[in-house]
């Protein structure tokens, strides 16, 4: 698989595309793109059957080594790839380390090791263990093993030790990929790590930068993944995006990975960012809500998303989307998801997420027009708007003011409605406070950073 | 499809010649249903994780679904300003609907039975006792619109030995039934069907039937079995009842899926089950074969990589394998779905393979290969062996 990008221009948007692809070689798909995010394989909730029905155009499935670890004693007997064995055969794989959707616990390191929480426990991964993975996977693309244990308030030590095991993790990994046949055509994606610290990235980045064999880079350890990476504003990364996107080789695919928000999509697509993934899909289904930002200025707004377990919806018989072409919304009404998300029938989330990926599928070939037609500021511009009229909208439904630490800490204990109390956190008690008191909360602070 | 004054037309097609088994069609106000027929329960609205694109694949012509569980959720307003279930939940096949009177009894332990109907502490409100009456049935029932509807009963349970209160539910029952046909508020497209009762008594059962093959309805329901009674009273009750109801209408034996107990009554002459099994046992992990089941949670499948079942054609068994589902079984709701379309299509085959049996006059025969395939030492159970016997099926042959 190749990646090729005729663009030259540094931190600018790009269009690109990757082909010959193994057994696939009529197939390309384009870049800017979303990868499919899976647990244990499979889109949530969604079978071969029904992503046939609805995905046309061919995929790229995202697959987290921390939620298929169970598969690997089938797959090493296993004649097939992984998309094969996840009953994906049509989808192109990339396997990654930790899972987007979810919270990483962060700590417990081990020397030489990254820790990882799968559902039948911790288990410590080096990158002899990580190829073995991997080889036995067989995937078409996939990350090699980092150290991404870091977030805007991790303190000096941990971030260098992050980028300490990363080099290490990449050499490894990368002189088992040399000698391996069975990923000879794999294509490989290298971690950045070094946290919110520019020069740790800098030293990570040009330790990595010249190695063979790799083809693209993966901006890690900005975040302990899960619903929290939708708050992450843009100017909190924007120094290590510029970074890592100024100083990268050319023609090398980037890369993040979480549940960021389509503004936040829009601003790092700006700086030259190829690649994300559906995690957020995940993470607005499991809230039991609709995506329903408009991408076209002229289209009738209907609000950034809506949740449907709002009694408002009961007897709207309307679709999520008026005009939207996915099977949930050609075929069902908010009425009946309504009715079988408040008696948790499986199918609310099932309708859920058809509708929630199309319509994140269309935003990112929105994004690809847009780039082509020169126009992704006002694409910009627009979601920017309906997402925060929609932020505001939750903010002044809810009375509770908090204006230090300590209210930060108590709205942390009633963690009923996680994403709306961050958000209230990052508003009213500015981001660095927050941070550091969650953080702090969770044991995961342990000095302040100094870089 | 069935005609404006007519809402439900059943054909006998062909006839066993040594069992009471027959293959049929059934046209209703929403299609054809070829009997016997196996219904899915589709309990709230849905069946459980499927798209209605997916119950059509699988060649589904009727599904079930509960007007207790409809009635509270979304309610009978809800489904009023939808147009129905069929609308509502975007299913254009043919729906059976229960009248709700099993639901209270079973899951409500407040429910008390009067003449005037099933009094129970509603979940909904602040604990205020509720009515559920015939009349009242009916009117959920046709506002959520099935093609075929059941008449609120009185249930007795099987293992109550209590006669005189059985004798009393029997005639409850009828008079019951006349209560729903004169609330009846759209018999031009919607069939109801009365439930005979009298548990485990034969003489009741005869009472029970003979009170309601008077009434002027399109088909009949066996109900109150499957409820803890032996295997050998409950076959010995369906051999004696189904002849009691006209044969040339389409019998429904309520609650029974095992694949067993369906061919088995289907040798005595039943056309129309349902039983939440096949789905529940999906969620659970378990994939039906004919030979029987396999918990998929059973470290022997982690490297299998076989499909479910190499003879079955649906979605699942075509793209995964033993030791995939293994690795995601009650971890992820995929599972569910994928075991779900299994077992949905093994209840499919099954029936049609006992249709096809039936047409081309070899049921005998195929039902003695199920059975041997299920009990491979031969170690057949009494009252297999006894209920076949009744049906002129010999399985020492």
């Amino acid at each position: 698989m190749k990646f090729i990008t005729k663009s030259l221009v540094r931190c600018a948007p790009r269009l690109g595309v990757l082909k010959d692809i193994d057994n696939e070689h009529s197939l390309s798909i384009e870049t800017p793109l979303a990868m499919l995010y899976t647990r244990g394989g499979s889109i949530p909730h969604i079978t071969h059957e029904v992503y046939q029905i609805c995905c046309k155009d061919p995929q790229i499935i995202q697959i987290p080594v921390v939620s298929t670890y169970q598969f690997q004693d089938a797959m090493e007997e296993y004649d097939g790839s992984i998309s094969e064995f996840v009953g994906m055969k049509s989808c192109i794989s990339c396997v990654t380390v930790q899972d987007p959707g979810d919270l990483t616990q962060p700590g417990h390191h081990y020397k030489d090791y990254v820790p990882l929480w799968t559902r039948s426990g911790k288990i410590l991964l080096n990158s002899d263990k990580y190829m073995d993975i991997i080889e036995s996977f067989k995937p078409d693309m996939y990350y090699l093993l980092s150290d991404g244990d870091t977030n805007v308030a991790s303190a000096q030590k941990r971030v260098t030790k992050a980028v300490d095991n990363t080099i290490h993790f990449v050499n490894k990994c990368l002189e088992r990929h040399k000698n391996s046949t069975i990923l000879q055509n794999a294509f490989v994606m290298a971690p950045i790590t070094g946290g919110y610290c520019l020069r740790s990235r800098k030293r990570c980045l040009d330790e990595l930068k010249s190695k063979e064999l790799i083809d693209g880079f993966l901006i890690d350890g900005l975040h302990n993944n899960g619903p929290e990476v939708e708050f992450l504003t843009f100017d909190e990364i924007k120094d290590v995006i510029d970074l890592v996107v100024k100083d990268a080789p050319d023609n090398k695919l980037l890369s993040v990975q979480g549940c960021w928000n389509p503004v936040t999509i829009i601003k790092m697509v700006q700086k030259g960012i190829d690649v994300f993934d559906t995690s957020y899909c995940y993470i607005v289904t499991e809230r039991s809500s609709a995506l329903t930002f408009s991408m076209d200025k002229d289209s009738n707004l209907q609000g950034y998303e809506i949740n449907l377990r709002q009694l408002r919806y009961a007897d709207d018989f309307q679709p999520i989307l008026p005009g939207c072409e996915c099977l949930t919304c050609t075929k069902h009404s908010r009425g009946y998801i309504y009715h079988l998300v408040a008696v948790q029938e499986l199918l609310g989330s099932l309708l859920l997420t058809i509708h929630n990926i199309h319509h994140f599928m269309k935003f990112f070939e929105k994004i690809r027009h847009c780039i082509a037609e020169g126009t992704l500021s006002e694409l910009e511009k627009l979601v920017a708007e309906q997402f925060d009229e929609y932020q505001d909208e939750i903010m002044q439904g809810k009375e509770k003011k908090l204006n230090d630490e300590n209210e930060a800490r108590e709205c942390l204990r009633l963690r009923n409605h996680p994403t709306l109390e961050i958000l209230i956190r990052k508003r009213k008690v500015g981001v660095a406070i927050v941070n550091k008191a969650v953080l702090q909360d969770q044991g995961i602070l342990m000095s302040s950073c100094d870089c | 499809m069935s005609d404006a004054a007519n809402p439900l037309v059943f054909k006998i097609i062909s006839e066993c010649k040594t069992t009471r088994a027959r293959v049929g069609k059934m046209n209703l106000p929403h299609g054809e249903v070829d009997t016997p027929v196996f219904m899915p329960v589709g309990t709230q609205g849905t069946l459980k994780g499927l798209l209605p694109e997916q119950l059509q694949k699988l060649g589904v012509q009727i599904i079930l679904s509960n007007t207790y569980h409809l009635g509270t959720h979304p309610g009978p307003d809800i489904l009023e300003k939808a147009g129905g279930l069929h609308k509502f939940m975007g299913w254009n096949g043919c729906l059976l609907t229960d009248s709700g009177g099993f639901q209270m009894v079973s899951l409500l332990k407040l429910a008390e039975i009067t003449e005037e109907g099933v009094k129970f502490q509603s979940l909904n409100d602040q604990k205020s006792e509720v009515m559920l009456t015939p009349e009242h049935s009916i009117k959920i029932q046709n506002t959520i619109g099935a093609d075929i509807i059941m008449q609120l009963d009185d249930v007795v349970k099987t293992t109550n030995p209590d006669k005189e209160r059985i004798e009393q539910s029997v005639h409850r029952t009828t008079r019951w039934l006349d209560r729903c046909l004169k609330a009846h508020g759209k018999p031009n497209i919607q069939n109801i069907f009365p439930i005979v009762q009298g548990t485990l008594f034969k003489d009741l059962r005869k009472l029970s039937a003979e009170d309601l093959v008077q009434r002027k309805v399109k088909g009949y329901a066996i109900g109150g079995l499957s409820g803890g009674e032996s295997k050998l009273n409950f076959s010995e009750i369906v051999h004696y009842t189904a002849p009691l109801l006209p044969k040339e209408k389409p019998r429904y034996l309520m609650g029974v899926g095992f694949a067993i107990d369906i061919i088995i009554c289907c040798a005595m002459g039943i056309d129309m089950f349902d039983c939440v099994f096949p789905t529940r046992t999906a969620r659970f992990g378990c994939a039906l074969i004919m030979t029987g089941q396999l918990n998929l949670k059973q470290k022997q499948y982690k490297k299998d990589f076989n499909p479910i079942d190499k003879d079955c054609s649906c979605s699942t068994c075509k793209n995964y394998t033993r030791a995939y589902l293994h690795g995601i079984v009650t971890m992820h709701p995929v599972a569910c779905h994928l075991l779900t379309v299994h077992n949905i299509a093994f209840q499919q085959r099954l029936m049609k393979s006992i249709r096809e049996s039936i047409t081309e006059q070899r049921f005998p025969e195929f039902v003695k290969i199920f059975v041997n395939g299920l009990y491979p030492q031969r170690d057949y159970p009494k009252w297999v062996t006894k209920a076949l016997t009744s049906v002129n099926i010999n399985l020492a042959d």
